[in-house]
């Protein structure tokens, strides 16, 4: 029986490929990487979901503090810079962070946002490609 | 001359009762695994994500297990019903329960504020105590009939 299920899993597993990552648990459609983020430019909103100490050592240019800690404080802020089109690219420290995907989350779920992104391998996929 | 029941007929009456209602115990608790598998099934992204919120797995294990978990569940019920490899369905199910109700234990003891997805988007708001509730109940149920199918095989608890 332990068998069988095999069976009815290895199928759904290819049905659901698209919709769900086995690296990561951010799906490949929320995901950007670097060079394609660099692509929207300016259409685009840098979102630091880091603690406040490691975004004050350093952050991507423009970007905006919005973390867990202190959600309630920090995201009128972002709010008030966000517009209605731009894409939203968060980001935490690596790839094996989860702050980021939480941040999308509750961007999506609380604050009703959409276009809402997470960049593989965070701020050190960004600093690798920058700097 | 008018008889009472023979004792043989009396017991044959007793036990197809039991019998038939040890079948409903089967059914229902059959009906609530394939229900709870049957929402996992629809949306193994959301239970993956269940998964990974007890941080006790990596995340491609916990992918493996939304896959995977949904449909042992679905056919060890069924299972149940149809009674084929009743017993072992009945060891795989009890087995789900108990790490599934000892890690919601665990992740409640580490402060860790979880959805445990055992029945989809249906139980995202429960409470820890009506979660381990549910479980125990439905434990309750799996040790019944486990107890019920070893019993059962005595020869002297034949009836």
């Amino acid at each position: 029986m332990a068998a069988l299920a095999l069976l009815p899993a290895a199928g759904e597993a290819i049905y659901f490929r698209d919709k769900i990552s086995w690296r990561s648990a951010i799906a490949p459609s929320e995901m950007v990487t670097v060079e394609q983020a660099r692509g929207w430019d300016d259409t685009a909103i840098w979102v630091d979901a880091r603690p406040d100490d490691e975004f004050a050592s350093d952050h991507v240019p423009g970007a905006i503090s919005l973390n867990e800690d202190r959600w309630n404080e920090l995201l009128p802020q972002f709010l008030a810079v966000w517009a209605p089109g731009k894409k939203i690219i968060v980001y935490c420290s690596s790839l094996s962070c989860n702050a980021s995907r939480e941040v999308a989350h509750r961007l999506r779920k609380e604050a009703q946002l959409s276009d809402v992104f997470v960049l593989e391998g965070g701020w050190e996929a960004w600093l690798k490609k920058n700097r | 001359m008018k008889t009472a029941g023979k004792p043989s007929t009396i017991n044959y009456q007793l036990s197809t009762n039991r019998q038939f209602v040890w079948r409903i115990v089967d059914f229902i608790v059959a009906g609530i695994f394939i229900y709870a598998g049957a929402l996992k099934a629809i949306d193994p992204v959301q239970f993956a994500s269940d998964i990974d919120n007890y941080k006790i797995l990596p995340w491609p294990v916990s992918v493996a297990l939304a896959f995977y978990l949904p449909w042992l569940e679905i056919l060890c019920a069924l299972g149940l019903v149809f009674r084929f490899l009743y017993r072992g369905a009945l060891s795989i199910l009890t087995a789900s329960i108990v790490v599934f109700t000892l890690a919601t234990i665990a992740a409640k003891v580490r402060g860790l504020d979880i959805t445990c997805g055992c029945f989809g988007h249906a139980s995202q708001h429960w409470s820890f105590p009506a979660h381990l509730i549910t479980n125990l109940a439905i434990l309750a149920g799996l040790l019944l009939l486990s107890f019920k199918a070893i019993s059962g095989n005595r020869p002297q608890n034949a009836l």
